[in-house]
């Protein structure tokens, strides 16, 4: 690569990810180097999963056995206790024909970073790449994050660095993202009352594309949680785009507990699609008709009968200009012998208006039916999994997708597990599917940290 | 917008002396624990206030409120991760929100936790046939989760 032929934010957004990668290179290094000779906590994470699939396309046949491995590294209490790594990606080799893509390997590195934690005032700096979840803000950069609680109740968190792109577009030489981001968030907390949040991101200039019309990375918005009560509360937020110039949505939920075990909660949310979606390049979010809009509007109800048996409701309507929805259904768990075996059973339908969300066909109202039962014992394993779409009207000649999961495993020790699972299928894509995949489980957790899943 | 411009520097330097003023008191603020004192049975439906009857310091934020019920689960938790994940984060590990939240993956959830069928994860089944339905229904979940992210997959069709 000419570093010189590249324009400056690439240049920028280049060293910037060149210094993190040194940054985390060394850091790691040092890490495993501490890890080694001191009290440090080390928690690995690991599951390696062989597919095994055969298609027939057309006159084609094709077999498909993609190996992944899913790799997650927590190394705590580092030298004065404060610091810690936190690190996940994935891998993937194609044994046979290729699964995914035209690469016969392939990966990706969800997060890498260093958290340093002060224990006293509560503050924190993450840097590496990570995931910014504040507000209205859900971003994955390489970069720096920061939060601090400020006296009086107050919070402030800011961040920046460089946007992680995924694959280029369709006949483009960029995903349609700017390639610097930043924002923060600020807050004010009336003890457990409530709390207000307003947040805001600015992402460098959308890249111009040929085929999609795109749209820059610019919003700002508040956040809202409300709990008055200890029966009630309510939480949300608001955004708006700076570009479009117009609200992109209200997504608001509140919760009522009227007695122990009960929980009634209802949802609203409303979207200006053309202002929310706006840079999502992809489906040309800024190409969008700006009257087009989403309103959802649901409840739900769940009621623990017992420690063991839970009960719940629920209820959506879903409007947009094309037309409108409806969806309910009700969903049953129970567990016995001490949480060992569990099992639930739910059935939803939904009956959408004529026309409306499907293309092709008249209707796209279809009844859904899901029954579970897994055992998880001390030595062995073991679930089984139906789920059943029934569609009012065939699709693709077929008039129904059903699927069938078979799961058995055994813990080899309490860290380590071995599984695998076959699964048949019957769809509109495919008159008859059968996959299977072999899965190992490493799970050393040396800290005290609650349980993963 | 005149009016902001003149009085903006004032502003800044009032933001400014104000936060020196709350660095100079931040150490009487208590955080959040690092992880939660005891482990926690997988699996298990956590019911925070079988214990907790409190606020949580460092979040101010009523711990009842944060019980896993049927509800709280799939459909709502971005409610609660948005307002603040560091709460979250006492008792999952962040490689718990990457099974699903990964920007990058070319593995279903509900395929790679085959096993846990109790953990509900997303896209069970043929959901290639029925994301024609969803992602009409209400286009924007799709984003809520993926975000920007362009998959491969995606591209193929999405042209």
């Amino acid at each position: 690569m000419n570093f010189q032929k590249l324009h400056p934010p690439e240049r920028l957004e280049l060293r910037m990810k060149h210094l993190i990668l040194r940054f985390i290179t060394v850091s790691i290094l040092m890490m495993f180097t501490s890890v080694l000779s001191s009290a440090a906590q080390l928690s690995l994470d690991s599951t390696t999963i062989v597919r095994m699939e055969q298609r027939d396309i057309g006159t084609e046949k094709q077999n498909l056995i993609p190996a992944t491995q899913f790799l997650g590294i927590d190394v705590r209490n580092l030298p004065d206790n404060n610091l810690s790594l936190h690190l996940y990606g994935w891998g993937r080799a194609d044994l046979a024909d290729n699964s995914y893509n035209d690469k016969k390997a392939d990966g990706s590195l969800t997060y890498a970073y260093l958290h340093y934690r002060f224990r006293n005032p509560d503050a924190g700096i993450r840097a590496g790449r990570l995931f910014v979840r504040e507000g209205i803000i859900n971003e994955q950069i390489d970069g720096i994050s920061a939060r601090a609680a400020l006296p009086l109740g107050f919070g402030v968190s800011a961040f920046g660095g460089a946007n992680v792109h995924t694959p280029n577009l369709y006949g483009e030489s960029s995903d349609g993202k700017g390639d610097t981001i930043y924002g923060g968030r600020l807050n004010y907390n009336l003890k457990g009352l409530f709390e207000l949040g307003v947040s805001g991101l600015y992402e460098s200039r959308a890249p111009a594309l040929v085929n999609y019309t795109n749209g820059n990375h610019r919003l700002v918005g508040a956040d809202i949680w409300f709990a008055p009560y200890k029966v009630l509360d309510l939480m949300g937020n608001s955004i708006y785009n700076t570009e479009t110039k117009s609200f992109a949505g209200h997504s608001y939920l509140l919760n009522i507990r009227p007695v122990t075990r009960l929980l009634l909660s209802s949802e609203f949310s409303e979207y200006k699609e053309k202002s929310f979606l706006y840079s999502w390049a992809m489906f040309s979010g800024a190409g969008l008709n700006p009257d087009e809009r989403s309103r959802i509007t649901g409840v739900r109800g769940s009621y623990g009968v017992t420690k063991d048996l839970d009960l719940s409701a629920d209820y959506k309507h879903y409007s947009r200009l094309s037309g409108t929805a409806d969806r309910a259904g009700i969903k049953l768990k129970l567990s016995f012998l001490d949480n060992s075996v569990r099992s639930g059973v739910s059935y939803h339908y939904l009956e959408a208006e004529e026309g409306f969300a499907i293309t092709g066909n008249s209707s796209a109202s279809y009844h859904e039916l899901r029954s579970y039962l897994m055992f998880d014992g001390k030595n062995y394993f073991g679930a089984i999994d139906l789920l059943g779409l029934f569609f009012k009207e065939k699709i693709y000649n077929q008039d129904s997708a059903l699927e069938a999961t078979l799961s058995l495993g055994y813990h080899l020790s309490p860290e380590l597990s071995i599984s695998g699972d076959v699964t048949f299928g019957k769809n509109p894509q495919f008159s008859d599917e059968v996959k299977g995949l072999v899965r190992i489980n490493y799970n050393a957790i040396l800290d005290n940290k609650g349980g993963k899943k | 917008m005149r009016l902001l411009r003149q009085i903006f520097p004032l502003l800044a330097l009032t933001g400014l002396f104000a936060l020196l003023v709350a660095c100079a008191q931040m150490k009487a603020i208590p955080g959040l624990p690092a992880s939660h004192p005891e482990a926690l049975a997988i699996g298990q439906q956590a019911d925070c206030s079988e214990c907790h009857d409190n606020q949580q310091k460092g979040t101010l934020k009523p711990i009842v409120n944060f019980s896993h019920s049927t509800a709280f689960h799939l459909k709502n938790h971005r409610f609660y991760a948005l307002s603040d994940d560091r709460l979250c984060a006492v008792c999952h590990k962040r490689s718990f929100c990457a099974d699903c939240h990964t920007n990058s993956t070319e593995i279903k959830p509900s395929t790679k936790s085959g096993y846990r069928p109790d953990l509900e994860m997303q896209h069970r089944g043929n959901f290639m046939t029925l994301h024609k339905i969803e992602g009409k229904l209400d286009p924007v979940s799709c984003y809520r989760c993926h975000g920007r992210g362009n998959s491969e997959r995606c591209i193929a069709c999405h042209r």
